[in-house]
């Protein structure tokens, strides 16, 4: 059985997701990023845009993201976002980013 | 026919129940809003550690490092945040965190700082401007259920005005959600940012990260959303304890009201006795008086 990671998708209103994982494909600026278990210290920046995961159990989740910061270290990933919602498919994820970006503008000009 | 004594109680007893239903009604809604409030505080905590977890790696990764949020000047200007309420009616919530700050603004003024302030809440708001502060930004509407949106509002306004030196040190004050039972009025210095402590020998054994973008600029990033996220955190717990305190108001409200009708009934049946007994003497000395004819 392939190694597995711990991961943590977190944004300030909840705990998106969180448990073990054999692959998880994020999306920095400077494009895709997959990430499997021993993968190297790393600190990033996270694009607008869906992330994929791939739990122990076979099962994947598609999360739209939008904005944070992703951390691995020591087989554990980190997701720390601003606004993120789980989708129910890759095409969805990635409106649901999208409309969370707008949200997001929405948001910080109201102000 | 009632007497003027009966039919007066009779209309305060009727008007005190009025008001406890409008009591025992705020009381159910706040009550109902608690676990919610409570909830979104205890959601929003991971997010916080982990924020801190990694603004502590990167500052150990990138140990040369300065931001601008980290810099310590001169405290000239003093910016005070202060989250209250928009309404009243929450008993003592509004009055205490004011109280506390403004103690630290007559504080600082007496030490020849210039005092800026940032209100969250009417009250704050109306409280500071009457006498006589200086007012920078009022944020209104956000207390009831703060979004993160009103946060990062908060967040940029502030770290905006530190970067151009209109305020040289910021404090907030807010009401600190320790439990159901305690709410506490608080006060903590949250710009400059004091970065999180480190073990010594933490430093040397952590591992060397890949950056994507460089450190500098992850920092860059992480600090602004690392204020972002606690003045999330300070708005969310504020405002449990904000619907706590008015909870509790309205149950002593509701409940005095319910004494004062108690009373009142007794009076009331007081008065209604004394009448019955005015009214019996007068038939029987009204039927002797015709007996005797």
């Amino acid at each position: 059985m392939a190694k597995t990671f711990q991961v943590d998708v977190v944004s300030p209103e909840a705990t998106v997701w969180s448990g073990r994982a054999t692959i998880m494909i994020a999306r920095t600026p400077e494009g895709e990023l997959g990430i499997m278990a021993d993968h190297e210290p790393l600190m990033a920046t996270c694009a607008t845009g869906p992330i994929e995961i791939e739990a122990e159990s076979g099962e994947r989740t598609t999360i739209g993201v939008h904005g944070g910061f992703l951390q691995v270290l020591d087989n554990q990933v980190t997701l720390i976002t601003d606004r993120a919602e789980v989708a129910k498919s890759h095409a969805e994820a990635k409106e649901t980013a999208q409309r969370l970006a707008a949200e997001d503008a929405e948001a910080s000009d109201d102000a | 026919m009632a007497s003027a004594q009966l039919r007066d109680t009779r209309r305060r007893i009727r008007s005190v129940e009025a008001t406890k239903k409008i009591t025992r009604a705020m009381e159910l809604i706040a009550a109902s809003r608690i676990p919610k409030a409570q909830a979104r505080v205890h959601a929003s905590k991971p997010y916080t550690a982990k924020l801190i977890e990694v603004i502590e790696n990167v500052g150990a990764a990138d140990a040369g490092g300065s931001h601008k949020l980290l810099e310590r000047r001169d405290p000239n200007r003093v910016g005070l945040l202060i989250v209250s309420s928009d309404r009243g009616l929450a008993g003592a919530y509004s009055s205490s965190i004011i109280r506390l700050s403004e103690a630290r603004a007559i504080e600082l003024e007496r030490e020849g700082k210039d005092v800026v302030i940032y209100a969250i809440g009417k009250k704050a708001q109306s409280y500071f401007r009457y006498r006589g502060y200086h007012i920078e930004q009022a944020y209104l509407g956000v207390t009831d259920t703060p979004g993160y949106g009103d946060a990062r509002a908060v967040g940029n306004r502030v770290m905006e005005d530190y970067a151009v030196g209109r305020i040289d040190v910021l404090e907030v004050f807010y009401t600190r959600f320790e439990s159901a039972m305690t709410q506490v009025p608080t006060h903590q210095e949250l710009l400059p940012i004091t970065p999180p402590e480190m073990e010594e020998e933490e430093r040397g054994v952590r591992v060397s990260y890949g950056f994507e973008p460089s450190p500098e600029e992850i920092l860059n990033r992480l600090l602004p959303t690392y204020v972002e996220a606690i003045i999330f955190n300070m708005l969310l717990e504020a405002s449990a304890s904000e619907h706590n305190a008015r909870r509790r108001a309205m149950k002593a409200a509701t409940d005095n009201a319910e004494e004062l009708i108690k009373t009142l009934t007794v009076q009331a049946n007081r008065a209604r006795q004394a009448e019955i007994t005015t009214a019996i003497t007068e038939i029987v000395g009204g039927a002797e008086a015709m007996v005797g004819s």
